[in-house]
């Protein structure tokens, strides 16, 4: 049923805000002064980041899911 | 082996809880260190920088013309059918602020008072042993250091990862956060002596549209939204400003952030470790403004932070929660109520309660009088034929 999902950043959208990092339920983002970072071992695919970010800087790609 | 520092504090955030609290420990002769992992303190801004005038007095701050952009004597609302509210006042209400030079000037006051103060330098970890928090692990200009510290402050804003990584649950739900995108623009055909704010579920679900002028043909222009909302915040402004042919092609500053506005924190500390601003969710889930609560806070925590260096007892920092409970989190529990009662308001609910409250005493609404305005309210025969919205109304009294 879950899917697993991959977040993937606009780099030229992004103005590293820190906003996704602080809905991240899992602390699966981090946002320093000069880039955008994720981890996926951490992140439980929730897509709250995506629907979050005020100019849609983010996306997600599956990479494992139900065939 | 990286670089060790040692002090009594380290405040990781500078920008306004951060300062507040580095300058009053660093006043009284204890070591401090601020970092911000920003290259410029205050910059970028993300912030639509209004601010009550009353907060300099209460927190010591100069009102230094330097940060101060305009004095502002009230606000114009507007509904989503054009009536409009207008509070204004004789005398200066709130101002706008430069915030990049504010942020700034607020480290100063915490360097000048005794503190150190690194930018550039980013909180990556706590360091635990033996099961307690003895410091952080930071980047400073990309090399690994370690600061070790007895007290450690989270003041991150809305990332609030350091509380977090320090076991401090700062988690709430997308709901309770607002989505926002502001542009500093030159705009004309507003009073620059008041603040605008726009509502209507097609013009800001559960937000609003903001105008803070700058200058007279110069403002933040921004909005903010429910971040569960599938549409982007950039999304409704740029709709907004087409849909009433304000031009946007004289732009100054695009600016982008999360604000909370909810989500408060039962405990704020946790054995040394302190959560304030927004990293602590202290913001007003009304408006979401938090400069005010990030102060609020930072100064009860500085007190806090204070008795428990000064009597060697660690267990004195549990008083911060209490007394933030006290002075601040009781009236913004409040707020949160008529926030969500007010964000299931129709176009309708918000043009009959806008034109009923324009016939009202402004005074009374803007001095807090709110059962005198509900009261009013429930009198307006367009709500007394509504049982929905006078269940909305008696909610709030
Ligand atoms: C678009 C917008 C408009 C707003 N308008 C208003 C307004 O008009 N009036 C108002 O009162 N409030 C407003 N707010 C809210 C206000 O900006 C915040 O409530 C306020 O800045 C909170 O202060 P703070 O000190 O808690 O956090 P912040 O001011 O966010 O400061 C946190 C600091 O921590 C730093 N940091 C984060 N993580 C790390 C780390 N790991 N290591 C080192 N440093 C770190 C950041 O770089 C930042 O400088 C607005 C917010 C937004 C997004
Ligand atoms: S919320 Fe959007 S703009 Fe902000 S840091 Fe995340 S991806 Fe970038
Ligand atoms: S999908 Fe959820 S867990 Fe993964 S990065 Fe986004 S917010 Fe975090």
């Amino acid at each position: 049923m879950t899917e697993k999902i991959r977040i993937i950043v606009d780099k030229d959208k992004c103005y590293l805000c820190g906003g996704c990092a602080g809905v991240c339920p899992s602390l699966a983002i981090r946002v320093s002064s000069s880039k955008w970072e994720f981890f996926q071992d951490k992140c439980i695919s929730c897509r709250i980041c995506v629907t979050a970010c005020p100019v849609g800087a983010l996306e997600a790609e599956v990479v494992e899911g139900r065939a | 082996m990286s670089e060790i520092m040692k002090y009594d504090v380290v405040v990781v955030g500078a920008g306004i809880a951060g300062p507040i609290v580095a300058r009053n420990v660093a006043k009284e002769g204890y070591s401090v260190l601020l970092i911000d992992k920003k290259p410029a303190i205050g910059a970028p801004k993300q912030c639509a920088e209004g601010i009550n005038i009353s907060v300099f007095e209460k927190h010591d701050i100069p009102y230094d013309k330097r940060f101060i952009n305009r004095e502002i004597y009230g606000a114009r609302l507007y509904s989503p059918s054009g009536y409009t509210l207008e509070m204004r006042y004789n005398r200066v209400s709130g101002v706008i602020l430069e915030r990049k030079v504010f942020d700034k000037m607020l480290a100063f006051y915490a360097a000048r008072a005794g503190a150190d103060v690194l930018p550039r330098t980013e909180a990556t970890d706590v360091i635990r042993k033996d099961g307690k928090i003895i410091g952080i692990k930071a980047k400073k200009e990309g090399e690994p250091i370690e600061i070790r510290a007895d007290i450690l402050v989270a003041a991150d804003g809305v990332e609030s990862t350091i509380a977090r990584k320090a076991g401090i649950n700062t988690y709430a739900p997308l709901h309770e956060f607002d989505s926002a995108y502001e542009y500093e623009m030159l705009i004309e055909g507003f009073d620059p002596d008041l603040i605008h704010l726009w509502f209507g579920n097609n013009v800001a679900p559960r937000g609003y549209v903001w105008v803070f002028p700058k200058d007279e043909d110069r403002a933040n222009v921004g909005i903010g939204i429910n971040s569960d909302n599938p549409m982007t915040a950039k999304h409704y402004l740029d709709k907004w400003l087409k849909e009433n042919n304000i031009p946007f092609k004289k732009i100054l500053e695009v600016n982008v952030g999360i604000v909370p506005v909810g989500g408060f924190l039962r405990e704020l500390v946790k054995d040394n470790v302190l959560v304030v601003g927004d990293a602590a969710r202290q913001v007003n889930p009304m408006h979401g403004g938090g400069m005010a609560e990030a102060m609020e806070a930072g100064t009860i925590a500085s007190k806090w932070i204070l008795e428990a260096l000064k009597e060697e007892n660690f267990e004195l920092l549990k008083n911060y929660t209490t007394e933030w409970w006290e002075k601040d989190g009781k009236r913004l529990e409040r707020v949160l109520r008529v926030r969500k009662v007010v964000e299931h308001l129709t176009d309708e609910d918000l043009d009959v309660f806008i034109q009923t409250l324009s016939g009202i005493d402004a005074e009374k609404i803007a001095g807090g009088h709110y059962s005198e305005v509900i009261k009013a309210l429930l009198k307006q025969p367009k709500v007394l034929m509504s049982p929905r919205r006078i269940t909305l109304l008696k909610e709030l009294l």
